[in-house]
């Protein structure tokens, strides 16, 4: 895929190499962005049925961009910042990710493979599959070298820990930093915003501040909170602090946490949804906005909520063709771009990579060609962490998935545990970032 | 080939989410644990929702009854070096002992049928061995049974366990059982017609003090009495068995080639299924509230959903045993004992063996689908019913284990859970009559090995109990032998 816009001149363009081959790349993007601009689509090979898999999420949600990265097993291209001479590989291929012989599984169990059933009992059968299923199962090779020692983990106290620094993470910490309540703010991405930086823009939503406008040390950016444990005295979140110089384990114990860490990109069910060139809405407008690279040139968008037109609009304004745009919540709206329509998706189309969409709508069946089908769909409340804090999360189907319960202010069940944004369901960036602030503002009272 | 994947990392179709839906496992607990989604490196992140609208679509599942299965922490994958670092290991245990709110199940899971009036047995505990029991009792053509499990399928330990299988035990009870289990095994797959994926690669014990290698020793010549044939090797020569070993601080090891590991779910659906095509019903999502007792025999057990009349009942409910045992009046000394265990990304086969530190507890190895399974005690853990997570096991387990394999510093750990043991106080377990109350028969306290030994315990007690065949396994493990100074202690005990 073309990219946007040449690099700017402060930009460092370097190689990388993958499988052998030089491909450009401009220092410090996504190493998935690379790839994905040099016109490489499969990264990977599922685990099973070995189908091809590209870049979906963007959001190390799902698993389609994991590589082996300089000898380490299964990272997370859309993770790892792209450095001069990295070697990068695709696993669970034979003999190459492009052409993988194991493809054949695929074909030959259409239906599906029932490893509960297939050859139970059948004397030499079994004991065949089992050695043939052992060393097919599994994802990359041992790392090449042992890790160097870790340096020793950092601890922290404050008043508020704030994990996510989106819409609501962030209105959050303005509110708390206005009122002189300390806070540490953990986001997972190397930049602030959430969906503000990444997502197409809705009309209405907040400005992203400058990080410097936060109280210093009060932010800590490539920092994703991995659990919210108790130790004998205290609950602490336990984040993973990424900086150049390597990852290190920061606890961080806090009278009230706020969770604002959004939601997970949501798959649609529709056959092959998982061919490369099928990207989540967040992830095709972040290739757009932050990594100017464009994920199709000829694009379906199919989806529903408040994100999907602008995201439609953003792809053309970037110099991408809109073959179709599908809306799955109902009729599209009398300024819908050309080819809107309100329908369900069938199938995408394509061997190793999309190359067309069937979909149906109150007229009939239609298919159009594409390179990309993007999926634009309100996220999946990411309840994990406000869970293990004791949070309880309800299944509300009006409301398209799990929801965290909370009180008006943010109060989860764990009574020193507050959450905001997307983790109470859809809602726009505007809706999110006042919850974030009302949820401060209680905790401020709290804390003061 | 056209699929519609439901869960992309571990390749799960919608198809195969309906089958299991079509099977009965309507809650996301099971629907997880039967198609294996959500099990993969996002650990759910992508799939959960869409499997939750699935089960909302098909309207056998009320909205209440969704629940999103228990998040499995951490929410990253995290590499194991990370996880050792320094400051980490000194957390100290949480006050309450990682309490979680774990949940079983929803009210509204619960069947609406109505539960049995009456039955010949009831069988407390869904779990494996009550699972085993009922269907070696079917086998004999006693199939007026009920199990009664609160939870799903796989909640409690025998879903939790890291599925290691041994004969090198320290007990000549212990080293029959094993092997008659084992035996059992290799044929479940042709007898229930579901794969239990037993790989025998082999238990490698390293022990670190003089006392742990004399033990080892000892242990090595009491096997070959009974045809087990482990080998004691040095540190040297057992890492031809495992290449990347530091054996740092190792003295002496044990082998045996034949021990191995196997993948525990299927067993609960396999004995549940067979249960099923014979008539015994097993009612999960179904709590024993009480006991109604007359005359020194339990008349009848109350559940939440009614009272069933009953001439047997059967406490196999493991952890949770010395909990029910109290309601009818009878004191166990089982104590529950909160044990963590960790899974990480699934890699190519190199591990044989599960290799176990004998002296630290610590043990770990490779799964089918590749995963590195391991754990290890705590020696600051309080016993209590809490299956909570901490980072303290996390940081422990890691400093131990690249101890001893260092290699493995930079793979990431994608899940944690606990489990309790149900611990006895000379780690043997507890089985036959109750003294004083001769129709409940007790079957618990297996303290952590269970799982290999409910086979071949399950079918002598169903033998037993069907036949009424003298057998010594239930006299000399009664209940009473703890007032009598009776006790058989066992050494052998991992994690």
């Amino acid at each position: 895929m073309p990219r946007l816009r040449p690099a700017t001149s402060s930009a460092r363009q370097i190689a990388i190499d993958f499988e052998g081959h030089s491909v450009p790349a401009i220092e410090g993007e996504p190493v998935a962005c690379s790839l994905l601009a040099a016109g490489h689509a499969v990264f990977s090979r599922s685990v099973k049925y070995h189908r091809p898999r590209g870049p979906f999420c963007f959001a190390a949600a799902c698993s389609h961009c994991l590589m082996r990265v300089d000898g380490v097993p299964n990272l997370y291209t859309c993770r790892v910042p792209a450095r001069a001479g990295m070697r990068l590989e695709r696993q669970n291929a034979y003999p190459s990710a492009e052409h993988d012989v194991f493809r054949s599984i695929d074909w030959m169990f259409p239906r599906g493979l029932d490893h509960h059933e297939m050859f139970a009992g059948v004397p030499v059968a079994q004991s065949v599959m089992a050695k043939v299923a052992r060393h097919l199962a599994g994802l990359g090779l041992l790392p090449e070298k042992a890790a160097p020692p870790a340096v020793p983990a950092e601890v922290v106290s404050t008043d508020v820990a704030i994990l996510g620094a989106g819409a609501a993470g962030l209105a959050a910490a303005s509110a708390l930093a206005s009122k002189r309540v300390p806070f540490l703010l953990c986001e997972q991405e190397s930049f602030l915003g959430g969906r503000l930086a990444i997502s197409a823009t809705e009309p209405g939503a907040p400005e992203i501040p400058q990080a410097g406008a936060l109280p210093e040390d009060a932010l800590r950016l490539s920092s994703p909170a991995i659990g919210l444990y108790q130790d004998a005295s205290a609950r602490f979140a336990a984040v993973v602090c990424r900086t150049p110089a390597g990852a290190r384990l920061l606890v961080v114990y806090a009278k009230r946490f706020l969770i604002a860490v959004g939601g997970h990109p949501r798959l649609l069910p529709f056959e092959n949804n998982d061919l490369p060139g099928i990207f989540a809405g967040r992830a095709a407008s972040y290739l757009v906005r932050r990594c100017a690279v464009l994920p199709g040139k000829k694009v379906a968008v199919v989806g529903e909520g408040p994100e999907l037109y602008p995201l439609a609009a953003l792809l053309q304004q970037a110099g991408a063709s809109l073959s179709a745009l599908i809306d799955l919540g109902g009729s599209p709206p009398p300024d819908a771009p050309a080819g809107s329509f309100q329908g369900t998706v069938l199938k995408a189309h394509g061997r190793t990579a999309v190359s067309g969409l069937s979909f149906e709508m109150p007229a009939g069946k239609n298919k159009v060609s594409c390179d990309a089908v993007i999926v634009s769909a309100p996220p999946a409340a990411s309840y994990e962490l406000a869970r293990q804090a004791g949070a309880r999360v309800l299944f509300r189907g009006d409301r398209g998935g799990f929801t965290v319960e909370a009180d008006v202010n943010g109060r989860s069940l764990a009574s020193d545990v507050f959450v905001a944004g997307e983790m109470l369901g859809p809602m726009s960036a505007a809706e999110a970032a006042e919850s974030g602030r009302r949820a401060a503002e209680a905790i401020a009272r709290e804390v003061g | 080939m056209s699929k519609v994947l439901v869960c992309p990392c571990e390749d799960v179709t919608d198809d195969d989410v309906r089958v299991a839906i079509d099977k009965g496992y309507r809650d996301i607990e099971s629907v997880k644990r039967y198609t294996g989604f959500g099990t993969g490196i996002c650990q759910g992140k992508s799939c959960l929702s869409a499997v939750a609208q699935m089960l909302f679509k098909s309207s056998k599942v009320p909205e209440a009854g969704i629940l999103p299965f228990t998040p499995r922490p951490p929410l990253y994958p995290t590499e194991i070096s990370l996880l050792a670092s320094e400051k980490a290991d000194s957390l100290q245990a949480p006050a309450d002992g990682a309490s979680a709110n774990i949940s079983f199940g929803a009210p509204a899971l619960r069947s609406e049928e109505p539960i049995p009036e009456r039955a010949k047995v009831v069988i407390i505990g869904g779990g494996i061995m009550g699972l085993a029991l009922a269907h070696n009792l079917g086998v004999r053509k006693e199939t007026d049974v009920v199990v009664l499990e609160k939870g799903y399928l796989c909640a409690g330990a025998s879903g939790r366990n890291g599925g290691g299988v041994r004969m090198q035990w320290g007990t000549p009870t212990n080293i029959e059982l094993a092997k008659r289990s084992i035996e059992l095994m290799k044929s479940f797959a042709r007898e229930m017609g579901i794969n239990i994926w037993l790989r025998q690669g082999g238990y490698l014990f390293l022990a670190k003090s003089r006392e742990t290698a004399e033990r080892l020793e000892s242990n090595a010549a009491l096997h070959h009495q009974h045809g087990v044939h482990t080998q004691v090797l040095t540190p040297d020569a057992a890492r031809e068995v495992v290449p990347q070993l530091t054996m740092k601080g190792i003295r002496l090891c044990a082998f045996h080639r034949d021990d191995g590991v196997i993948f525990p779910w299927p067993f609960l659906w396999g004995y549940a299924q067979s249960c099923a095509r014979r008539g015994i019903r097993v009612e999960t999502f179904t709590q024993v509230t009480g006991f109604e007792i007359s005359d020194g025999r339990i008349r009848r057990v109350r559940t939440d959903r009614g009272d069933i009349r009953c001439d047997t009942v059967v406490l196999a409910a493991g952890a949770w045993s010395a909990e029910l045992a109290k309601m009818a009046s009878v004191e166990l000394p089982n104590q529950p004992r909160r044990h963590e265990i960790l899974s990480t990304e699934p890699l190519k086969p190199f591990l044989g063996p599960l290799v176990t530190v004998l002296d630290t507890g610590l043990y770990f190895s490779q799964s089918m689908r590749g995963e590195i399974v391991g754990g290890m005690g705590d020696p600051q853990e309080r016993p209590g019913l809490k299956m909570g997570s901490t980072l303290r096991f996390l940081s422990r387990f890691a400093n131990a284990l690249l101890e001893q394999m260092p290699i493995l510093g930079r793979v990431k750990v994608l899940r944690q859970w606990a489990g309790c043991y149900d611990v006895t106080p000379d780690n043997s377990p507890i089985l036959g009559r109750t003294p004083g109350l001769l129709n409940l028969l007790q079957m618990s306290g297996f303290v952590g090995h269970g799982f290999m030994m409910a086979p071949a315990v399950a079918e002598r007690m169903a033998e037993w109990m069907v036949h009424e065949h003298e057998d010594d396994l239930f006299t000399r493990f009664n209940l009473s032998r703890f007032a009598e100074g009776r006790l058989i202690q066992e050494h052998m005990i991992i994690g």
